[in-house]
C-alpha cells in the first residue's frame, strides 16, 4: 500500500513536470506576450524599446531555456508575478484555491450521501412511483443548464423570497461564519444538483445490479432485516463501481464550478484560469491548469486507495 | 375442557405431523399480457424430522423455485400459493418480521454456486457471525468465537484464520463449507440443500455429501436436497420427488423409486445414469425439450415413449398406487 502510494506519487509528479512543459511550450506559442500586453494602446513605445524590454525579462531566450528558468524558481516556491493583478502568483492563488475548495468540499458533503440515498430507494422498486419521481428529478438535474438553475434559484430565493444572498461571498472581509455560510447555500444547492443527477442513475444501476446477486438472497436467507441487506451487504458492494465514477465526475464537477463561481462573483480557481487565459496572464494560467491537473491526479490516486479500501480483493 | 381437548389433540398432531408440509403448491410469475405463468404447480409433499427428501428434475423444472417459497424469497412478482405447513403453522400466512425470524434460525439454505453466494467484501468469519448476531443475540467477539468453531465442526482446517479470510481466498469446496457452517449456525430444523455440489469436482462433491450426512445424523435436521443428479440423491435421501415442468410426477421411498420407478420420466432418468453391471456403449438420453409442452393434458407427452390420446386429453395427477408411492401417469395402475 505504501509502496504502491509511493510510486504513484513519483508517477504524478513526473506526469506534472511533463504537462508544465508542454503547458509552457503551448502558452509561449500563443500569439502576443506579456511584453505586448504591458505597453498595449502605448503609441508612444518604438520597436526598439520593445525589444530591449524582452531582452531584459528575457524573452528572446529560447523557449526551452525560458522554461528551465521558469522551472528552477517554481521548485523554489517562487511561482512568479502576476500581469493581471500585479501581485506574486501565490498570493492571487491561495485564496481562489480555498473559495474553490470550500465550494467542492461542501457540495461533496453533500452529493455523494444523497445519491447513495436516492440511488439505493429508486433501486428497491425499480419502475416503482418512488423510482419514477427520483427518475424525474435526477433527469431534470441532468438536463437543466446549471446557468439557468442558478438564475431560477436566485430570482426565487433571493429576490422573491428574499431568503438567501444572491451572490456567494459576503461584501465584506470579516464577514461572520454564518454570513459566509448563507452566501454560500444558494451555489452550493446548484453545484449539488449539477453532480447529484447522473450519481444518482449510475447508483440506482449498481445497486438494480448487486440486489439481483446471489450474496444478496444469502443476506435474505440468513434472517436479514431489510435495511441491514441493502446497507451492509448490497451498497457496500455497489460502492466499488461508484468509486471511478465519482473520481470521473470531479472533472465534470470541476468545470461546473467555473459556471457556478462566474454566476455567484465568486474569485474561484474556475473564474481565475479563465480571467488568466483571457488576459494571457501567463504564470497565473500556467499555475492555475496545473493545479487543475493536480487536483485530476490526486483524485485517481484516492480512487484507487479506495478501491484497496473497499474491495479484499485488490491488493495494492 | 375443550381448550385441553383441542392441546392435547394439537400435542398429539404435532408429534406425528411431519416437520414439513406443502400442500398444493403454485408458484407463478406475471406474463407480459397480463396473466400468470406457473413454474412450479400444486406440488404437496412432506419431510419428517431427520428425513432426507431428494427433489430431482431437469433444469428450469422449478426446483429453486419450490425451495425458495420455503424461505419466502420468491424473487420479483413472483406469487406463491397454497398450504407450506412447518410445525403446524402455514408460512405462507405470515408476516415479513416472522418470516425473518424463521429464515437462518428455523429454515436455512445453501445455494448452487458458493463463488457468488458469499459477499466477496466481508470476511468469512463476519458472515457466519452475522448469523448468530440476528438470531441469538450475541456480540462480535462471542460471535466470532461462534463462526470459528462452526468453521471446525464443518472440517476447515487453522478455522481461526479462514475466518479472517474473504471467500475468493478460499477454494470452492471450502467456500462451500463455510456454506454449510453459516446455514447451520442455528442449528436449522430444515436444511434446504438447492444443487450445493453441483458447481464443485467430483471429489469435493463426494466429501460434501459425506459432510451434509454426518451432521444431520448429528443434529437430526430434515433435509431437502435439490439436484438434477439422481446418482447424488441416491446416497442420501429416503424420499425422492421427481419433478417435471413444475409438476410432481413421481413421490416415493428412494428404495421404491429405484427398484420400481413408474413414471417413464423416472424410467428415462434412471437409465440415465451410467451402470457398470449394464454392458452399454451408449448413455442413455432423454430426447425432447422441457420447452416443448402440449396445450393440455401429460406435460410429458411430447418426450414420453408411451404417450397416446388418453395422456392428452387431461393432465394426471399424483395417485397412490403402492402405499407411499405416488405417481402422475395415466398408464400406470
Ligand atoms: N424472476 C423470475 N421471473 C419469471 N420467471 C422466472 C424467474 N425466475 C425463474 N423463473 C422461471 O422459473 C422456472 C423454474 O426455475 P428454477 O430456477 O426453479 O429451475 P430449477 O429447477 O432450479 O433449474 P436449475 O436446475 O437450472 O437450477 C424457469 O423456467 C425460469 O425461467
Ligand atoms: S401420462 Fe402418458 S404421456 Fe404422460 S407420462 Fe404417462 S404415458 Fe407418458
Ligand atoms: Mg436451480
Amino acid at each position: 500500500m505504501l509502496q504502491f502510494s509511493l510510486k504513484r506519487l513519483f508517477q504524478s509528479i513526473l506526469v506534472l513536470i511533463v504537462m508544465s512543459f508542454l503547458l509552457f511550450v503551448l502558452i509561449g506559442l500563443m500569439p502576443g506576450d506579456p511584453i505586448d500586453n504591458m505597453f498595449e494602446g502605448n503609441p508612444s513605445l518604438t520597436p526598439e524599446l520593445m525589444a530591449r524590454m524582452r531582452e531584459l525579462y528575457g524573452f528572446d531566450q529560447p523557449l526551452s531555456l525560458r522554461y528551465w528558468h521558469w522551472f528552477s524558481a517554481a521548485v523554489q516556491g517562487d511561482l512568479g508575478y502576476s500581469t493581471m493583478y500585479f501581485r506574486p502568483v501565490m498570493a492571487v492563488l491561495a485564496p481562489a484555491v480555498l473559495q474553490t475548495a470550500k465550494l467542492l468540499g461542501l457540495t461533496l458533503l453533500f452529493s455523494v450521501p444523497l445519491a447513495l440515498l436516492l440511488g439505493s430507494l429508486a433501486a428497491r422498486r425499480p419502475n416503482g412511483v418512488l423510482d419514477s419521481a427520483i427518475g424525474i428529478f435526477s433527469f431534470a438535474a441532468i438536463s437543466l443548464p446549471n446557468f439557468w438553475v442558478s438564475l431560477l434559484f436566485i430570482i426565487l430565493f433571493s429576490v422573491t423570497l428574499g431568503w438567501l444572498p444572491a451572490s456567494g461571498v459576503p461584501m465584506s472581509n470579516d464577514a461572520s461564519f454564518l454570513e459566509e455560510a448563507q452566501h454560500l447555500v444558494l451555489p452550493v444547492a446548484v453545484l449539488v444538483m449539477f453532480h447529484v443527477g447522473p450519481l444518482i442513475r449510475y447508483v440506482r444501476a449498481a445497486m438494480i445490479e448487486t440486489l439481483s446477486a446471489d450474496f444478496v438472497r444469502t443476506a435474505r436467507a440468513k434472517g436479514l432485516d431489510e435495511r441491514a441487506v441493502i446497507v451492509r451487504h448490497a451498497l457496500r458492494n455497489a460502492l466499488i463501481p461508484m468509486v471511478t465514477v465519482l473520481a470521473l465526475s470531479f472533472g465534470h464537477l470541476f468545470s461546473g464550478a467555473l459556471v457556478i463561481e462566474t454566476i455567484f462573483g465568486m474569485l474561484g480557481m474556475g473564474k481565475m484560469i479563465f480571467d488568466a487565459i483571457a488576459n494571457t496572464d501567463f504564470n497565473l494560467a500556467l499555475i492555475g491548469l496545473l493545479l487543475a491537473i493536480t487536483v485530476v491526479l490526486v483524485s485517481n490516486l484516492v480512487a484507487d486507495l479506495c478501491y484497496a479500501l473497499l474491495d479484499p480483493r485488490i491488493t495494492l | 375442557m375443550g381448550f385441553v381437548a383441542n392441546t392435547l389433540r394439537l400435542n398429539a398432531e404435532a408429534q406425528t405431523a411431519p416437520l414439513l408440509s406443502v400442500d398444493d403448491l403454485t408458484v407463478s410469475f406475471p406474463t407480459k399480457g397480463g396473466g400468470h405463468n406457473a413454474v412450479v404447480t400444486g406440488l404437496s409433499y412432506q419431510i419428517a424430522q431427520s428425513e432426507t427428501l431428494g427433489v430431482v428434475g431437469e433444469s428450469g423444472c422449478g426446483k429453486t423455485m419450490t425451495s425458495l417459497s420455503l424461505m419466502g424469497l420468491v424473487p420479483g412478482r413472483g406469487r406463491v400459493t397454497g398450504r407450506i405447513g412447518f410445525e403446524g403453522r402455514d408460512l405462507l400466512q405470515q408476516s415479513e418480521k416472522q418470516w425473518r425470524d424463521l429464515r437462518g434460525r428455523e429454515v436455512a439454505m445453501i445455494f448452487q454456486e458458493p463463488m457468488t453466494a458469499m459477499n466477496p467484501v466481508m470476511s468469512v468469519g463476519q458472515q457466519i457471525a452475522e448469523v448468530l448476531k440476528v438470531h441469538e443475540g450475541l456480540g462480535q467477539r462471542d460471535s466470532l468465537d461462534r463462526a470459528i468453531d462452526l468453521l471446525k465442526a464443518v472440517g476447515i482446517p487453522s478455522p481461526a484464520q479462514r475466518a479472517r479470510d474473504f471467500p475468493h481466498q478460499l477454494s470452492g469446496g471450502m467456500r462451500q463449507r463455510a456454506m454449510i457452517a453459516m446455514a447451520l449456525a442455528c442449528r436449522p430444523k430444515l436444511l434446504v440443500a438447492d444443487e450445493p455440489t453441483t458447481a464443485l469436482d467430483v471429489t469435493i462433491q463426494a466429501q460434501i455429501l459425506d459432510l451434509i450426512i454426518e451432521l444431520q445424523e448429528e443434529t437430526g435436521m430434515a433435509v431437502q436436497f435439490i439436484t438434477h443428479n439422481l446418482a447424488v440423491v441416491s446416497e442420501l435421501a429416503h424420499k425422492i420427488l421427481v419433478m417435471y415442468a413444475g409438476r410432481g410426477v413421481e413421490y416415493a421411498t428412494s428404495e421404491q423409486l429405484f427398484d420400481q420407478p413408474l413414471h417413464p420420466y423416472t424410467q428415462g432418468l434412471i437409465q440415465t445414469l451410467p451402470d457398470p453391471d449394464r454392458k452399454v456403449d451408449r448413455l442413455h438420453v432423454i430426447h425432447g425439450s422441457l420447452r416443448v409442452q402440449p396445450a393440455q393434458g401429460c406435460r410429458f407427452a411430447s418426450r414420453c415413449p408411451l404417450a397416446s390420446d388418453e395422456c392428452r386429453a387431461a393432465e394426471p395427477i399424483l395417485r397412490e398406487v403402492a402405499p407411499g408411492h405416488f405417481v402422475a401417469c395415466v398408464k400406470v395402475n
